[in-house]
């Protein structure tokens, strides 16, 4: 390539703005240009002879090398035999590092929880210590963005930063626990709640920001409706975040270099703007999959969200679905077809101080067993009879009913270990059903059993603030 | 006695220190050692078996708080506490006296016993020595504290004699009423304030009642550092030299390291462990507050010489960002604090055995400390033959400061 050095022209687009972030700019621009005219097409040219100048020569060639090992290397791959559109469906994600080797989850499946990029109570080597939790972490932008915006961080990667071992690793935007937020988006970003105020997440900047994150898969931000009221001008809004979230979906397939790409499936309550959102989609093959995350709206407007747009997505591609972690509404966005959840139910549990109890065919056994029961005090035995996690085979409920007590962090520790290795077992149950055939009639069954509000405990969290090993009496679960 | 045996394996030839191996009823545990409080059966969040890759040998209960909590029927129903926590190796219990005077506003002492108000119904109730010695047997702990009468240190007059000799005749009610000195160990406390008269009788009255092993209490209440240290050494130099001492309530870096030359064999305090929920983290040089904005970039390790799982996996910038937010993100600089104690006793042991108990030193007051030090760790090391102040074959040496702490290193 024959570009002379020279000192770049005034640029119109950014007459106040530094170097670095001009270079990102053009190198960004010249990458979508070229992906929607191709190379051939003179004006992209223009863009390339701007990075070229603006540009340090290691970033350049770090960032193409990305582009091409994404290609060559078919980092992200997931594969269903199932063909039909909708319904209950196995599956196969697979991660190939080249060297690293590669990683495979079963599903229907779930992402871990985290909180800061860390499972919720647990330390790595004791998080280790649960046998058999899917190789696949989820870890959100917005645990991230406290007191500085996220292009004024140094991160490394996200794997390294936040230990992560081989994980896959699924960035996502938002918290699926919170509920309640405030930060509005607006036409170029999408607005963050934060310790330091609300940050803007510009999705270019993120685009940036995931490449040196470098995550094996990215959640595209979008321009979610947090009321979940309707108003008068309510298919204004909604068709104002159709149309943001397409747009800031396009600028994340044009910038992110080597993690596969999400895209969120919008149009809440609307069914017209929910097919909008699908149309728009179709048309993007590079996506690698949907998400649903519709976590403001009510579960069952949630589940009716999921059943009108998903028959009509891409069915070779995966789905994902935030704001259905707990059993009876995962088992439910699994019988639609959803492959992977979260875990953030299994948090939930601990933080009221409770077991989980519940199994996808015992149907003799409660949902959970209250630790701070006051039967539990001289009951020597384990949390669940015959549970084999690591704290049922050391402790008893005694124990944990004293530590709740006495407020001590080792309770929702040791309860969140189990509870923890409890839901990944729910998951080993749906996928034995699944393949038995019999899922369909296995979760009536469950449905019947449990009835309609035996897993609130992710309601009971979000109105909840302290956890209960906190010391403030009145802010205890009692 | 037949619920310890103490085995002094090296004996520095030039300071006090040793190197002991202490066979428990349930672990032989190494000394000089720290023992990390866990004041209801529990370390802030830490299981046990992360206790035992962190290297400890026995840990801390509070019998005050146990014995309100879950109370003394449960933990025999339970077959002790070791049994309820899940706990195989050593355990040592206090009194409850000190935690009863320092807890609570009404706590009366008078010759029967501690009478407090019980803060959960408001009746007086009373701690006898006899009650104190049951429920630590119930507790089932190694070693147990016997009930003192404590008095500030800083308090002075006779109030102190009365507290010494109500001590000794309390260490006599609750040694004849000891039921199980077969499997747990009863150990009394040398008092006296910091009164040189009165800890000299303490301690030689001591030594008749034949204990398996003693402590010296009374002290770390704030007391100027110059009389602490004092207080430390004349009791090592009348205890036997064949039983092991306890120093209660010290735990920074400095006095382990001065105590050790001092002769003292056993630690607690509860500082690693309370200021990693700050998110302050321990090392050489002192303590780093992780939540300062000067780490959110700084992508080393908490200490790059410590192998804990923390300094193994994250970096400083990663602590910065979530230490205050995440109890979870606490447990780490717990790990890492528990194991910062754990390496240092090491490290002690390993220079006592080695003979090069001196050099140790003075490389850690180096580090520690730099160019000025204490007055009262260079008075303390002087009078165990170690002189800070004139240069080593390093050319190192320090000049004494008339101030009892020192933040930072003077380099
Ligand atoms: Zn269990
Ligand atoms: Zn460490």
């Amino acid at each position: 390539m024959d570009v002379k050095i020279q000192t770049e022209p005034f640029d119109a687009r950014f007459p106040n703005v530094n170097q670095t972030k001009r270079c990102w700019q053009n190198y960004y621009d010249y990458s979508k240009c070229v992906a929607a005219k191709g190379e051939e097409f003179a004006p992209c040219r223009r863009f390339m002879k701007a990075y070229m100048t603006l540009c340090p020569n290691e970033w350049i060639e770090k960032w193409d090398v990305q582009k091409d090992e994404a290609v060559a290397k078919m980092r992200f791959h997931f594969e269903t035999a199932t063909t039909s559109k909708a319904g209950p469906r196995k599956g196969m994600i697979m991660i190939n590092r080249g060297v690293q080797g590669k990683l495979q989850v079963d599903t229907p499946s779930f992402l871990k929880y985290t909180r800061h990029g860390m499972q919720p109570h647990l330390v790595p080597e004791v998080a280790t210590g649960i046998n058999t939790l899917p190789p696949i972490t989820r870890i959100q932008i917005e645990d991230f963005l406290d007191e500085r915006d996220l292009e004024k961080r140094s991160f490394k990667s996200l794997r390294e930063f936040a230990r992560l071992g081989e994980d896959m690793v699924v960035l996502d935007t938002l918290d699926p626990t919170i509920i309640a937020r405030t930060a509005r988006s607006a036409e170029k970003h999408m607005g963050i709640d934060s310790e330091g105020g609300v940050r803007r997440l510009v999705p270019t900047a993120f685009a940036q920001a995931v490449n040196q994150l470098d995550p094996d898969v990215v959640v595209a931000p979008a321009d979610f409706v947090h009321d979940a009221q309707p108003s008068l001008t309510q298919g204004k809004r909604i068709s104002k975040s159709v149309a943001r979230s397409i747009r800031w979906l396009d600028d994340m397939l044009a910038g992110v270099a080597h993690a596969a790409v999400l895209a969120p499936v919008m149009g809440s309550l609307s069914p017209e703007l929910r097919a909008a959102s699908v149309q728009a989609l179709s048309t993007r093959s590079n996506i690698a999959g949907y998400v649903f995350s519709d976590v403001a709206l009510a579960p069952s407007d949630r589940l009716w969200a999921l059943q009108q747009s998903l028959p009509q997505l891409d069915a070779t591609k995966l789905r994902c679905m935030a704001g259905a972690s707990a059993p009876d509404m995962a088992l439910r966005a699994v019988l639609n077809g959803v492959d992977l959840v979260d875990s953030s139910y299994a948090y939930a549990v601990t933080e009221q101080g409770w077991a989980s109890a519940y199994t996808l065919k015992g149907a003799d056994m409660p949902a959970h067993v209250d630790l701070w029961a006051k039967s539990m005090a001289d009951d020597f035995g384990p949390l669940v009879a015959g549970c084999t996690c690591t704290t049922c085979s050391t402790h008893s409920r005694a124990y944990v009913h004293h530590l709740l007590n006495a407020h001590e962090m080792l309770a929702t520790v040791l309860l969140q270990a189990h509870n923890l290795y409890w839901y990944q077992h729910f998951f080993v149950q749906i996928r034995q059903s699944l393949s038995c055939g019999s899922l369909a009639e296995d979760a009536a069954a469950f449905f019947e059993h449990y009835g309609p509000s035996a897993f609130e405990e992710l309601d009971r969290v979000a109105e909840q603030t302290c956890s209960p090993t906190t010391k403030v009496q009145h802010q205890r679960h009692a | 006695s037949p619920a310890l045996k103490f085995e002094v394996l090296a004996k520095c030839s030039t300071t006090k220190a040793r190197a002991s191996r202490m066979h428990l009823p349930h672990y032989t545990a190494h000394t000089p050692m720290f023992m990390p409080v866990g004041t209801m059966g529990t370390i802030k969040g830490i299981t046990p078996g992360q206790l035992e890759t962190l290297d400890c040998h026995v840990i801390l209960g509070n019998t005050y708080h146990l014995g309100s909590q879950p109370g003394p029927e449960l933990l025999e129903k339970a077959g002790g506490l070791h049994k309820f926590m899940a706990w195989d190796r050593g355990l040592l219990t206090d009194s409850g006296g000190f935690q009863m005077v320092s807890l609570l506003k009404l706590a009366n002492i008078t010759e029967e016993g501690v009478e407090f108000e019980n803060p959960h119904n408001g009746k007086m109730m009373m701690l006898t020595p006899e009650m104190s010695i049951g429920l630590q047997n119930s507790i089932g702990a190694d070693i147990m504290m016997q009930l003192d009468d404590v008095v500030s240190s800083l308090t002075t007059g006779p109030r102190v004699e009365e507290a010494m000799w109500r001590s000794l005749r309390w260490l006599d009610r609750g040694i004849k009423a000891h039921k199980r000195p077969s499997e747990q160990n009863l150990f009394p406390i040398v008092q006296g304030g910091l009164d040189e008269r009165l800890r000299t009788i303490s301690a030689q009255e001591l030594i008749k009642r034949e204990s398996p092993g003693y402590a010296i209490g009374g002290l770390s209440g704030g007391e100027a550092k110059g009389s602490f240290w004092r207080m430390v050494n004349l009791s090592t130099d009348i205890l036997p030299t064949n039983k092991p001492r306890y120093c209660m309530g010290v735990g920074y870096a400095e006095d382990l390291v001065v105590c050790s030359a001092l002769g003292v064999d056993m630690y607690d305090c509860v500082f690693p462990t309370r200021t990693a929920r700050f998110g302050n983290a321990l090392v050489r040089t002192g303590s780093l507050a992780l939540r300062q904005g000067k780490y959110r970039d700084d992508f080393t390790p908490i200490d790059s010489e410590c192998d804990c799982s923390t300094c193994k996996q994250f970096t400083r910038a990663y602590l910065y960002t979530s230490v205050t937010k995440e109890t979870t993100n606490c447990h780490l600089i717990t790990v890492h604090n528990i194991a910062f104690q754990m390496r240092l006793m090491r490290d002690i042991r390993t220079a006592i055995v080695e003979d090069r108990y001196p050099q140790f030193i003075r490389s850690f007051m180096k580090t520690r400390f730099g160019k000025t030090v204490p007055r009262w760790i260079v008075d303390a090391l002087q009078s165990v033959n170690v002189d800070l102040t004139v240069p080593d074959e390093t050319g190192y040496f320090a000049s004494a400061i008339d101030s009892d702490f020192q933040k930072e290193p003077n380099v």
